[in-house]
């Protein structure tokens, strides 16, 4: 994206045909978690009461963003014309407003990157919306780490002919900078790289025709890896299906069997993954370059020891051979700073394996993990600087399983609502030296834009360093005309736009700005109080104390994990999600407000 | 003929070919997993709760049944690995499943051991039984081979498992793609 402050010049206003006439023409802007819909309101989630707004001032801390609407509202036929005047790095998008299917109602998400001066007509030609008399646009600003701290003036320009309007834009730019690092990590969760060869049928097609073409398939999962990356987030790709299919992209090529099985070439793995193990992939990112901090590993019972020795010598030659070669790899490669997560998906159901890796329920499925543990520790050398993790997916047995699995498991994903019966369980996890995160779905986009922020404030305050959005690359068949709510992405593809690689949402952008300000909290509350500070947070986000977002055991943990059943599981969570069930729209900008005073103190 | 006809018929010829020796290998190994695969070890594999709770109606829970899936491990490993060793006697990727009869009215059908590629003509993803396939009904009852083509670019073969009584209490299905592709089902 480009700056925008050189705006457009005179030449290119005169050059440009105005084939409305005057109709009426209007610029407005609204904050971010006010979504305009398309015929010039707010999208009811939203708040039915917002007004768009003649002018924005904005307080900002350096090394982030800050972001708003615009609105351009016009009559049918009208041609326009769209610019910013800004002394800060500017980066606009134009919002897709796509027809949702679960309420048959329009809501902006995916941003299209759009060059300033941006010229168009009412109704936007390919979003095809009958009656649309309003178009939004996306607007982040980019603050630099050395921006100096002042309020920094520029304009949003609307011309369309005869008619104009502009909407001032004031960024108020603190001296307290964004730490880099994230309190609560924010992973967005994927699964193999088929669904990559249907949403980019033209940028894939040497691939999926089997001519080559994988440079593609790399470039391509590396921008998706920036794209989360940009927004202050994790990318995870597992590579393997759950009867332990490995896709050639995910794991090195292996040949030979039982004690001759080694590892035959690093070819694809290194230019998959070596530019994220480096961090080299990120070399354009405002945030530099840092290598991926997580990463799956192919490992599942079929690879790379083959089922068929499973209890015999062969499996354990096998899995050793290969698990030692790739740590020499990984140290000769020096790619110390990624934790190389050994993860078991698979679940019975699915007719692959025997015994479930994901989300254990049977109390002896956890004896497999311990034997996995046992070969990984001898496949390993002890003082590795290499980071392998056993990492386990866990809900419904996940008390038995902290106890069972101490020092074999240290990498916990927690169904966060479950994990939440057990507060004292992430204090004792995290004193042994365990990783503890915690996982979910996504907000639909019919939701309050403001529900992007409880995952990752719920993490932060519950004290868990991660949250997992379980799925978060699967548009659904139609994403631009036919959205089926969205719950299952925060990116779009953006070859219908002749991008290469993702489009973000608005649902991803706040996300970010969210985890901005969370980052701003978490400094806040190493140099003060931290209950002072969170207590403050939950006050000013929905009026509740600290003590309203710690869960207590329900009378259903009395009887045994197999008797209960999702009905359950539901009903013992309700009394505690019902104090989240309702959250005002500006809820978080009461909080960003806090974050920026707290934070400002900190530094 | 044209150049470019006589090009288009000895493709087509190629391919026909590539699909008969293909078809004719997966009619080997079906025929070899009749006599390979332990039908009482298959019978074993399921457990009885498991079992019973594919026919109880949980209220508001749809996924109680495969949360309660759960099979005997001795009995799956054992006739898993069978499985993969006849899955090693063709010269290109092939899976070897078992399917076996489950409880419901009108006959069922469950998967019981998928492999490595996740192939089949039957399975619908997600589904721990399903209605009985007539193809199916006709191995549980005649005990013949019986070969599929119902999805494009797939041929299955199935065959009968038989028990120590002589009984015909399941089916394999050796399935295999006639362009493999290195990315399906990892999902």
């Amino acid at each position: 994206m480009s700056n925008l402050r050189s705006s457009f010049g005179a030449a290119a206003l005169l050059g440009f045909a105005f084939a409305g006439g005057c109709l009426a023409l209007d610029l407005r802007a609204l904050p971010e978690f006010f979504r305009p819909d398309p015929f010039g309101g707010v999208v009811a989630s939203d708040g039915n009461g917002a007004q768009q707004l003649h002018a924005i001032h904005l307080k900002a801390a350096r090394a982030g963003y800050v972001s708003f609407h615009l609105i351009v509202n016009a009559e049918p036929g009208q041609q326009y014309q769209l610019s910013i005047d800004s002394p800060l790095p500017a980066d606009l998008y134009r919002e897709w407003f796509h027809f949702n299917q679960p309420d048959k109602t329009y809501y902006p998400d995916a941003l299209i990157p759009t060059r300033a001066p941006y010229r168009s007509r009412m109704p936007e030609p390919d979003n095809n919306i009958p009656k649309q008399t309003a178009q939004a646009f996306w607007v982040d600003i980019w603050v630099p780490p050395g921006a100096e701290p002042r309020t920094y003036r520029g304009e949003a320009k609307l011309d369309g002919g005869s008619a104009r309007s502009a909407v001032p834009v004031e960024i108020e730019v603190l001296s307290a900078d964004i730490p880099d690092s994230d309190a609560v990590t924010l992973d967005s969760n994927s699964y193999g790289t088929s669904w990559m060869l249907d949403q980019y049928p033209k940028m894939l097609a040497r691939l999926r025709s089997g001519d080559g073409g994988e440079d593609k398939l790399f470039g391509l999962i590396h921008k998706y890896h920036q794209m989360f990356y940009d927004h202050r987030g994790t990318f995870h790709q597992l590579g393997y299906g759950h009867a332990g299919k490995v896709a050639p992209e995910f794991a090195p090529w292996l040949s030979g069997s039982g004690k001759a099985k080694h590892i035959a070439s690093w070819d694809w793995f290194d230019r998959h993954y070596g530019p994220l193990l480096d961090g080299s992939a990120f070399k354009d990112s405002r945030r530099g370059t840092k290598p991926i901090p997580y990463m799956y590993l192919p490992v599942n019972p079929e690879w790379p020891a083959s089922f068929l020795w499973w209890g015999e010598p062969g499996y354990q030659a096998e899995f050793t051979n290969v698990l030692r070669e790739m740590e020499r790899h990984f140290r000769e490669k020096n790619w110390t700073s990624t934790t190389f997560e050994v993860f078991f998906n698979q679940k019975k159901r699915y007719k692959g394996f025997n015994w479930d890796g994901d989300e254990i329920r049977f109390a002896r499925d956890n004896d497999y993990l311990l034997e996995y543990h046992r070969m990984l520790r001898a496949a390993l050398p002890a003082a590795s600087p290499v980071h392998f993790s056993m990492r386990a997916d866990t809900s419904w047995s996940m008390e038995r399983q902290f106890d069972l699995l101490k020092g074999a498991v240290t990498f916990w994903v927690a169904g966060e609502g479950t994990l939440s019966w057990y507060p004292d369980a992430i204090v004792k996890l995290k004193q042994r030296g365990d990783v503890v995160w915690a996982y979910g779905g996504t907000p639909a986009v019919q939701s309050a834009s403001v529900a992007i922020t409880l995952n990752p404030l719920r993490s932060w305050i519950g004290g868990v360093e991660g949250f997992v959005r379980w799925q978060t690359v699967d548009p659904g068949p139609d994403p631009w005309f036919a959205l089926a709510g969205g719950g299952e992405t925060l990116v779009y593809p953006g070859e219908r736009f002749g991008v290469a690689g993702p489009l973000a949402s608005i649902r991803l952008k706040l996300q970010r700005n969210c985890l901005q300000d969370i980052a701003m909290l978490e400094r806040a509350s190493k140099t003060e109080s931290r209950v002072r500070v969170q207590e403050e947070a939950v006050r000013l986000y929905n009026g509740t104390h600290l003590v309203d977002w710690r869960n207590t055991r329900p009378a259903l943990l009395a009887k045994p994990v197999l008797e209960w059943n999702n009905a359950d599981i539901g009903d013992a969570l309700t009394p505690f999600e019902a104090k989240f069930a309702v959250i005002e729209p500006d809820a978080w900008l009461r909080v960003r407000d806090y974050a920026l005073q707290g934070g400002g103190r900190a530094q | 003929m044209t150049k470019s006809l006589a090009l288009i018929f000895l493709a087509g010829a190629a391919c026909g070919a590539q699909t008969s020796a293909l078809e004719r290998q997966l009619e080997d190994v079906a025929r070899v997993a009749t006599a390979m695969v332990d039908g009482d070890a298959c019978q074993r594999m399921v457990t009885p709760r498991a079992l019973a709770y594919m026919t109880k109606r949980i209220p508001r829970d749809q996924w109680a049944a495969a949360d309660n899936y759960d099979v005997d491990d001795a009995a799956f490993i054992a006739v898993k690995k069978t499985l993969i060793r006849l899955s090693t006697l063709a010269d290109f990727p092939l899976d070897v499943n078992l399917w076996l009869p489950a409880p419901g009215t009108p006959p069922r059908v469950q998967v019981a051991i998928r492999n490595r590629n996740e192939l089949s003509q039957f399975w619908e993803w997600g589904l721990l039984s399903q209605e009985m396939f007539p193809e199916m009904r006709t191995v549980l009852a005649t005990g013949a081979r019986v070969t599929v083509k119902r999805e494009p670019g797939l041929i299955s073969v199935l065959s009968p498992v038989r028990n120590s009584l002589g009984e015909i209490v399941g089916v394999v299905e050796a399935v295999a793609r006639l362009v493999p592709d290195a990315r399906e089902n990892v999902k």
